[in-house]
């Protein structure tokens, strides 16, 4: 019951962020100086032809007309369309590019969670012993190394030497991606590099402070074996914390990956993002910004209501006997 | 074979050593104990914290620190545990010895049922199926009293009660019968009401499951009801093992006697008696130290205490280090103990019979409406000038609300807050100065309430200069240095910060911070929990002392009753929110006339083991606070209650005398009759 209310909370100010959000992001927009029409048309057109263009997109509506027809567009799926690729609905490469982050955030996903949830118990239950010390170290380094680094020394490696990934993540044209997977394992692979630290970090104090509990204490001298008392009685809830900040990054894994994106040429939502900036395709701008914003909101969403699963003090009420 | 192990004793410790590797030293925390527990024997063990107990106990099960290190030998059924590996220690732990801790709490694992938690411990150790170990689990919590057991094991921890949790623990230890139960602190954490009921369980055990104890606890009261023999110990060492008898009415060793003339009892009120004090506090063992561990703090010590040591048999059954506790040929210190007790002179002024505060209907909740806890639910109250108001009640019954609300913490929900003629129910932003310097509050954690980066002559400077306005610094540091001394402590520890005093010089200092700008009204909340007895004790002391000088009125609250009865003049007992009873503290104390008073009172355990009381078993627990109770809020655990008419209406207010009433249904006739039991005794015991 009390799970119920939480969700139906969450779920209600989710939507209302999305909404404020959405303002935000279309004013921001509209008080950026420069005029779409005259943008279009370049510094040549003569002010008749602006005007009529003007009038043609509803320019000239009030702000809060224009805003409801955008969002509600946005709504029913209808994303605009595109300034610099005159004519070009949004959604017709929008959804794709969508597709392709999306699949690159899951192949980074199961790249790096197993990984640096496994290292971080590992050095949380090794605390100050020589495991601990490595893992720790590789962890701290890794953090330290910028994605755009570790990508060139992975392209280095993989594809100039070894010559097993491609260079570029490009797709060639008629192809789907589902044919070219191949291209996901580098930039996932950097992607894991620029995650191991943080998460390993953060399960390795998290099973530090548990593994020190009374209730560790008290199910080691009831005599349950050591590997026992840390998967089934340490693990679930050391997790608890890890999982929120793995929920955190999600959105920027969805719709952050600007630089990884850029430096190995992969087709996905952020190097959209950053082509449209460079572009000044404002449509596309709002279509990308508040896309990502919406993942970051529903990540946090999933993130909290799987730790109040997680958590039984928040799924069933306290009730006395 | 049959003979042999019916007189072998279960465990048989032998000249045990633990040591713990620092950087720069060698700690001991258990120096050369050799201690036997018999078949169906229980040993309790006392000693302030830091004393090396529960080194003790982790000592037997192999649970110590990286750098921890045993030596001598722990015979457990014929097997010295100190030759077992990790690997064969499992199958003991759990299993032959079980052990229980202090926070049933947080002993429970948060995430996974109490089913779950209590069926592995038999399907490891005894092969059990999972529905056999449910089964198995089922029967133990229905063995102590737990009436829903099939119910509970469904549930997680945080869904049911302390007591419950503690039961749900103890349950765990039982499952494989074992052989031996370690207990540490198992009721400390638990309210007085609830640890009667589990001491009551503890006490059952070793005939029911034919098995030996060890209990560990500070308070000697606690220990009396399950031990049949004790061992004190200090500082790593056990100093003296005898009868509960003769701990309390022979003690030969020096700390045995100090500790015991230093913890308020039955009978010990301010008014007749001064608490023994021990000078100083336990300190860690250096391994290069010999000689007896208590010579530092001792009154009796003599040329050569330093270097001799040997503990032996001086009566039947009686074993110490040192037998100098009543030694004559030192003179004895002004402070005496027992019946030698000093009278205290009764020659302060006449108090003046006026109220300096008044709570006029008093109610504070909190949280949303619907969800509202009633923390305080309707309070009238007058307290007079130079008197103590002793508040007292279990967890959540709403006696800090009450202080954090005259203190200005809290805003009261409504009603009204009158001290000294002036309204104050606002917060403190809106009190004048003067009522602000007037009111001043002491809190249960010095360490946390004294901010940690400031030196003590800025923690008490600061009052002086905001509330009393001296601006010289010259000024300041004179009245600082006085008050310093005043608590006890010296010149020398006006540039020293929280963290390098230990808890009672923090305390001290607390107390000194709060008398620096001559309060009319102190708040005590639990000032004296978190210290060891001997440390209490001198609390309790400067306490009294800075009272009787100042004239000031204290509220002070504490769970204790000991040390509400030691303290205070009036006595006020909370249930949920409400004023239970009231009255001067001999008629409290001495013929309660609320059934809640009387279960409190039969519940507190006595430090004379001669004092034998049948505690009241309250069942269930308290209930929900966001309920809006219409009868009497106790009606649903009294053990005395009238009929319907307890959960429907109100218990109207029965005065007693002109000081002495209570909220209760029972005619006040038969109230008369029945002076209760636990008042008999309290009242007996005077000296």
């Amino acid at each position: 019951m009390d799970f119920l209310e939480r969700f139906l909370k969450r779920l209600g100010f989710m939507v209302l962020t999305m909404v404020a959000m959405s303002m935000l992001i279309f004013f921001l927009v509209e008080i950026m100086p420069g005029d779409v029409a005259q943008t279009i048309l370049g510094q040549a057109a003569t002010e008749e032809s602006v005007a009529a263009l003007r009038e043609s997109m509803g320019l000239d509506d009030p702000i809060h007309v224009r805003y409801l027809r955008w969002a509600g567009g946005f709504v029913q799926g209808d994303l605009g369309q595109s300034i610099y690729m005159r004519g070009v609905e949004i959604s017709s490469i929008f959804w794709r590019r969508v597709g392709h982050s999306m699949l690159l955030a899951f192949t980074a996903f199961i790249f790096y969670v197993p990984v640096s949830i496994l290292m971080g118990i590992l050095a949380g239950v090794k605390a100050g012993k020589t495991a601990d010390s490595v893992i720790s170290f590789v962890g701290l380094a890794t953090m330290a190394l910028p994605e755009f680094v570790s990508g060139i020394i992975l392209i280095t490696i993989f594809s100039v030497y070894l010559e097993i990934f491609p260079i570029a993540s490009l797709i060639p044209i008629g192809q789907t991606i589902w044919g070219n997977l191949n291209i996901l394992v580098l930039p996932a692979l950097s992607i894991t590099i620029v995650m191991f630290g943080y998460v390993s970090r953060m399960q390795r104090s998290s099973m530090i402070g548990v593994m020190s509990s009374d209730y560790i204490r008290a199910a080691t001298l009831k005599g349950m074996p050591r590997r026992y008392v840390i998967f089934r009685h340490a693990l679930k809830n050391a997790l608890l914390p890890t999982i929120t900040i793995i929920g955190m990054n999600m959105g920027w894994l969805f719709g952050g990956l600007i630089v990884v994106e850029t430096l190995f040429g992969f087709p996905g939502l952020g190097s959209l993002t950053l082509s449209a900036i460079k572009t000044r395709d404002i449509p596309l701008i709002e279509a990308c910004v508040l896309f990502i914003t919406f993942i970051f909101v529903f990540s946090t969403f999933i993130t909290d209501m799987a730790y109040a699963f997680l958590n039984p003090k928040i799924r069933f009420k306290q009730g006395e006997v | 074979m049959k003979n042999k192990q019916k007189t072998m004793p279960v465990l048989e410790i032998n000249n045990l050593n633990v040591e713990y590797k620092t950087l720069t030293d060698r700690i001991v925390a258990v120096k050369d104990i050799s201690l036997k527990v018999g078949r169906k024997e229980a040993l309790g063990i006392i000693g302030e914290s830091g004393c090396g107990k529960s080194t003790l106990t982790y000592a037997i099960v192999d649970y110590l620190p990286k750098n921890g290190s045993r030596s001598g030998e722990v015979i457990f059924m014929g097997e010295n545990l100190l030759e077992k590996s990790p690997k064969e220690m499992e199958s003991y732990r759990g299993n032959r010895i079980a052990m229980v801790y202090q926070n049933p709490y947080s002993s429970l694992n948060p995430s996974l049922t109490i089913g779950f938690q209590l069926e592995e411990v038999t399907m490891f150790h005894q092969k059990f199926s999972r529905s056999k170990a449910r089964e198995a689990a089922i029967e133990t919590l229905t063995d102590l009293y737990m009436g829903d057991a099939a119910g509970i094991i469904e549930r997680y921890p945080h869904q049911i009660s302390g007591g419950m949790q503690q039961r749900v623990c103890i349950a765990m230890a039982l499952l494989c019968k074992p052989d031996l139960m370690i207990l540490d602190e198992p009721t400390t954490a638990l309210d007085v009401t609830t640890e009667a009921v589990i001491l009551d369980i503890i006490g059952e055990l070793k005939e029911k499951y034919n098995m030996s104890l060890i209990y560990i606890s500070h308070d000697i009261g606690v220990v009396n009801k399950v031990a049949d023999r004790i061992a004190v110990m200090y500082r790593g060492e056990v100093v003296e093992t005898s009868s509960q008898e003769a701990i309390f009415n022979d003690p030969l060793h020096p700390y045995t006697r100090a500790l015991i003339s230093c913890m308020p009892r039955a009978g010990v009120v301010k008014e007749t008696v001064r608490l023994n004090t021990i000078p100083g506090y336990v300190t860690r063992r250096s391994a290069a130290e010999t000689g007896c561990p208590f010579v530092p703090r001792c009154d009796k010590k003599r040329p050569g205490c330093e270097d001799r040591y040997g503990f032996t048999e001086r009566k039947s059954g009686h074993f110490t280090a040192c037998d100098r506790a009543y030694a004559e040929d030192v003179p004895e210190r002004p402070v005496q103990i027992k019946k030698k007790e000093v009278k205290l002179p009764d020659n302060g002024p006449a108090p003046e019979h006026r109220t300096i505060l008044q709570l006029d209907k008093i109610y504070r909740y909190f949280g949303p409406p619907g969800k509202r806890i009633r923390a305080v639910d309707g309070v009238d109250l007058t307290l007079d000038r130079n008197s103590v108001l002793g508040v007292v009640g279990e967890s959540g019954c709403g006696k800090s609300t009450i202080g954090n609300t005259v203190g200005g913490l809290l805003r009261p929900t409504s009603g009204k807050i009158i001290f000294d003629g002036t309204d104050i129910s606002v917060s403190w932003r809106k009190r004048s100065p003067e009522t602000l310097r007037e009111i001043q509050l002491i809190f249960q954690n010095p360490g946390r309430s004294l901010n940690p980066s400031f030196t003590l002559e800025a923690i008490i400077g600061r009052p002086m200069k905001k509330l009393l306005g001296i601006n010289s610094g010259e000024e300041r540091k004179k009245r600082i240095v006085d008050i310093l001394k005043k608590v006890d402590l010296g010149e020398e520890y006006l540039y020293r910060r929280p963290r390098q005093l230990s808890g009672g010089e923090m305390q001290r200092a607390a107390v000194a911070r709060a008398f620096s700008i001559s309060p009319n009204l102190l708040i005590c909340d639990e000032p004296t929990s978190a210290l060891d007895a001997s440390v209490q004790a001198s609390v309790l002391n400067l306490l009294v002392d800075l009272q009787k000088e100042s004239g000031a009125s204290y509220i002070f609250i504490s769970h204790d009753l000991n040390v509400i009865n030691y303290l205070s003049d009036m006595i006020m007992v909370m249930y949920l929110g409400r004023i239970c009873e009231y009255g001067e503290k001999h008629e409290v104390v001495g013929s309660p006339c609320h059934p809640y008073t009387e279960a409190l009172l039969s519940a507190v355990p006595d430090v004379d083991p001669s004092i034998k009381k049948e505690a009241i078993r309250l069942e269930g627990s308290p209930p929900d606070p966001t309920i809006k109770i219409k009868g009497c809020p106790f009606a649903g655990r009294c053990h005395r209650k009238v009929g319907t008419v307890c959960d429907t209406t109100p218990p109207p207010k029965v005065d007693f005398s002109e000081t002495h009433f209570s909220y209760c249904h029972i005619k006040p006739a038969k109230i008369e009759k029945k002076v209760m039991q636990a008042g008999e005794v309290m009242r007996t015991q005077e000296i």
